[in-house]
């Protein structure tokens, strides 16, 4: 039975129950903290409290995670005792400064690197046990990327790059490009498809790299400071474009960032300090990004196209 | 990934970086030229050294001897006699196509004869019994005439190309030979009688009667046969046949017979082949047909020895030529290996960009290896194009000086380049260029997704 305040949370909420005996409301349970109480040897159940009041496991599971790089003889604790639920469709934000291991998160959280200790869990999966073969075909079709210097390749023009994820799934050209140029097309590019990234700006380079993000229709994006190189105005742009997309499509985003006004896109924040969460709060007051513009359709489109054999 | 996007990724990177491909590929085709020519020469000279050898010599044949005279005297004692058992079991050798066997009849025994009152003579001529079904698949060329031919060629004769010369004129005093000579008009002198035309009379000589002139006379009658001579060989390259005729192997022994009875001579043994020429359906299996037939007891010889012994010379200096090619084709491999690692500094980022978007690490190694490949291949091709040219060169104005060494007629080309060496020199140099792309290969898919793409 779930306390009444549960039932009353927004749709995006994930709540934690404990099994074998340990009291529901034993530590101060508030919706600010339960993400990272402590739960001993007990089995954890997250659940969600969907509209039609029933409930499922999380999207994202991070259980024990911790990370020690070595220098020498020398440890550095990047990352420490993190526990983490994120549900799908969920924007959630990882906010910290320079140093404090939010890369490390995320990377760990991509499947780039593997954790010390501690599992993660995606989609059922634990690919802190994956190998690379299995963790490379567990990103083509999960995930996609925007980071902040872009990278993309120099050599390939924009529907090229934003087709590249296609290509690594093994789709026929005439396919992919077509799905490509949608994709610019949905994110303004439509006259910079032939363009190689030197002859683009900071704005659009990063729109080719969200756009090359969603093409594969992936379950969570992951964005590494994306608009780290981008001025006020193109932020913005960037910010609405992405937050949009992933809104329109139920689609979980992993935000890193220094910037606390980068975090108020998010449905959540979690402040991460010396690799340690310090809080994780529900984001009172997300800034509203319009969700029916018709360009967002492309993703499912192309999802439709794509799957047609 | 799929293979046409690989291949199209290795060659959007080749061309990307154009200028150092090409010089990449310049080395590979001065390897690869260097090799086809190298083996093209080779080849060349195995070629001239058939030609020169055919020149002395059937290369297909193995030519046993029974090691003893006419009389059955001579030769090793424990030689097995060449008669019809040992004719079936030579041509029971494997690879063996034809047995072509021969009975000598000595000049003692028999005189030739034509012309009224056998006005032309010919004493000691060299005459042989053979099949002449067989002899139709020898290659003997006829220069005049045809192959006997009918059920009863008992009495037809075929003439070497000088047998003809052998006739005397009894008339002359001075002996009356004539020999091929060149006569002022430019013409050959022609011997006395045209065997073409005039009958041949073989009579069995009686050694107890000599005429004047120290030849033996004639058994008389039945012991002379009337043959028709249906054809005059060619000159052959080895002298074998030029100055003897030959005759049915049936009146051959019927000779031999009549002149033994003749002459009073007491010899029960059977008629003994005096030599069996087999036939090897091809060149490189002379050699093992040779060895069995000398395991058999035979004393057997063929070119194949020479052969031999002259490809085992040619293979030192094949060789040492093949070996200084095979350094510069090996400078080439460190040239694409150079490259290779070159162009993974450079594109440690991208190949970071490409595992973080999930390309599969086996696609990465196939796609540098297909650039090295794709190199060695270039160059492969390139360097067969130009092999040929220089082989074209070579057998255009180099060809008068290899011939003069090895005295061949100039027809064989110093360098030949078969389809094979082709083949094999486009898959060798990919081969290197993949080899050589190994290494590079291995280093990019061990490059670090996340220290690639690493804010710098
Ligand atoms: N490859 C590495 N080797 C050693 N230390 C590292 C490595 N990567 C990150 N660190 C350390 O881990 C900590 C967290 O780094 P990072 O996750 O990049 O921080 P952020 O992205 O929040 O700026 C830092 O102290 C950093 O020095
Ligand atoms: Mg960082």
């Amino acid at each position: 039975m779930l306390p009444a305040e549960f039932a009353k949370a927004p749709q995006a909420f994930v709540y934690k129950t404990v099994t074998k005996a340990t009291p529901f409301l034993k530590n101060d349970y508030s919706f600010q903290n339960m993400w990272n109480s402590s739960i001993g040897d007990d089995i954890i159940v997250y659940m969600k409290k969907l509209q039609t009041g029933s409930v499922c496991l999380p999207f994202i599971e991070v259980r024990g995670l911790r990370k020690i790089y070595r220098l020498g003889s020398e440890k550095v604790v990047a990352l420490n005792r993190i526990d983490l639920a994120i549900e799908k469709g969920e924007i959630c934000c990882i906010l910290g400064t320079s140093g404090s291991g939010k890369s490390t998160l995320l990377n760990m959280l991509a499947g780039l690197e593997k954790p010390t200790k501690g599992d993660i869990i995606i989609n059922g999966v634990n690919i802190a046990k994956l190998n690379e073969k299995k963790l490379a075909k567990f990103r083509q079709e999960n995930t996609g990327f925007v980071f902040q210097s872009y990278n993309l390749l120099t050599t390939l023009t924009a529907v090229e790059n934003v087709a590249m994820p296609l290509m690594f799934k093994g789709i026929p050209k005439q396919k992919r490009e077509k799905a490509a140029k949608k994709m610019l097309k949905a994110v303004g590019l439509e006259k910079r498809m032939k363009h190689h990234p030197n002859q683009m700006s900071g704005g659009q380079q990063q729109r080719v790299g969200i756009a090359r993000a969603f093409v594969a229709h992936p379950n969570v994006i992951f964005a590494d400071e994306p608009t780290g190189n981008l001025d006020t105005k193109t932020t913005i742009e960037v910010m609405e474009l992405m937050v949009k997309m992933c809104r329109k499509h139920d689609l979980t985003l992993i935000l890193v960032t220094h910037d606390p006004e980068i975090a108020v896109y998010a449905d959540r924040i979690v402040h991460l300090i010396d690799g340690k969460i310090d809080s994780d709060k529900k984001n009172v007051s997300v800034v509203p990004v319009p969700t029916d513009d018709e360009t967002t359709a492309v993703v499912t489109e192309n999802k439709i196209d794509l799957k047609k054999e | 990934m799929k293979i046409s996007d690989m291949i199209s990724m290795c060659f959007k990177n080749l061309w990307r970086r154009k200028g150092r491909t090409f010089l990449t590929v310049i080395g590979v085709i001065i390897g690869c030229c260097a090799i086809i020519v190298m083996i093209s020469l080779g080849l060349g000279m195995n070629a001239a050294m058939d030609a020169m050898l055919a020149n002395w010599g059937d290369l297909n044949a193995v030519t046993i001897y029974s090691g003893r005279n006419m009389y059955g005297d001579g030769g090793s004692s424990d030689q097995p006699v060449l008669n019809d058992d040992a004719l079936m079991s030579l041509k029971a050798i494997e690879h063996v196509e034809t047995a072509f066997p021969k009975i000598q009849v000595s000049g003692e025994y028999i005189t030739l004869s034509a012309g009224k009152n056998d006005r032309y003579k010919a004493s000691w001529m060299e005459v042989y019994g053979v099949d002449f079904e067989t002899l139709k698949k020898m290659n003997y060329e006829i220069d005049k005439g045809t192959f006997p031919e009918g059920t009863d060629t008992s009495n037809a004769v075929i003439f070497g190309a000088e047998a003809a010369y052998q006739f005397r004129d009894t008339k002359k005093r001075d002996g009356g030979y004539v020999w091929k000579e060149m006569l002022p008009d430019g013409t050959y002198r022609q011997p006395w009688i045209d065997p073409m035309t005039d009958t041949i009379k073989l009579s069995v000589n009686n050694t107890k009667k000599q005429n004047d002139d120290g030849s033996y006379q004639s058994g008389g009658r039945g012991y002379e046969h009337k043959l028709t001579c249906s054809a005059v060989l060619m000159q052959d390259p080895n002298w074998e046949t030029v100055y003897s005729v030959m005759i049915d192997i049936g009146l051959a022994k019927q000779i031999i017979n009549d002149y033994n009875r003749l002459n009073g001579v007491k010899n029960s043994k059977e008629i003994e082949y005096s030599q069996i020429k087999l036939w090897v359906d091809d060149i490189d299996n002379v050699d093992a047909v040779q060895e069995a037939v000398e395991a058999m007891g035979f004393s057997a010889s063929s070119m194949a020895q020479m052969r031999k012994e002259m490809q085992g010379q040619l293979m030192i200096i094949q060789l040492v030529l093949g070996g200084l090619a095979a350094i510069s084709l090996l400078v080439a491999a460190i040239g694409i290996a150079n490259t290779m690692i070159m162009s993974i500094y450079e594109r440690t980022r991208e190949i970071g960009i490409m595992k973080v978007l999930g390309c599969f690490i086996s696609n990465i190694r196939i796609m540098f290896l297909m650039e090295a490949g794709m190199i060695g291949l270039l160059g492969g091709g390139i360097g067969v194009l130009i092999s040929y040219i220089i082989s074209f060169f070579m057998n255009k104005f180099g060809s008068g000086l290899m011939s003069s060494m090895l005295g061949t007629d100039g027809s064989t080309p110093i360098s030949i380049i078969p389809l094979w060496l082709v083949l094999l020199a486009l898959i060798f140099s990919s081969f290197i260029g993949l080899i050589s792309g190994f290494y590079p290969a291995n280093r990019a898919v061990k490059i670090s997704a996340l220290e690639a793409i690493k804010n710098e």
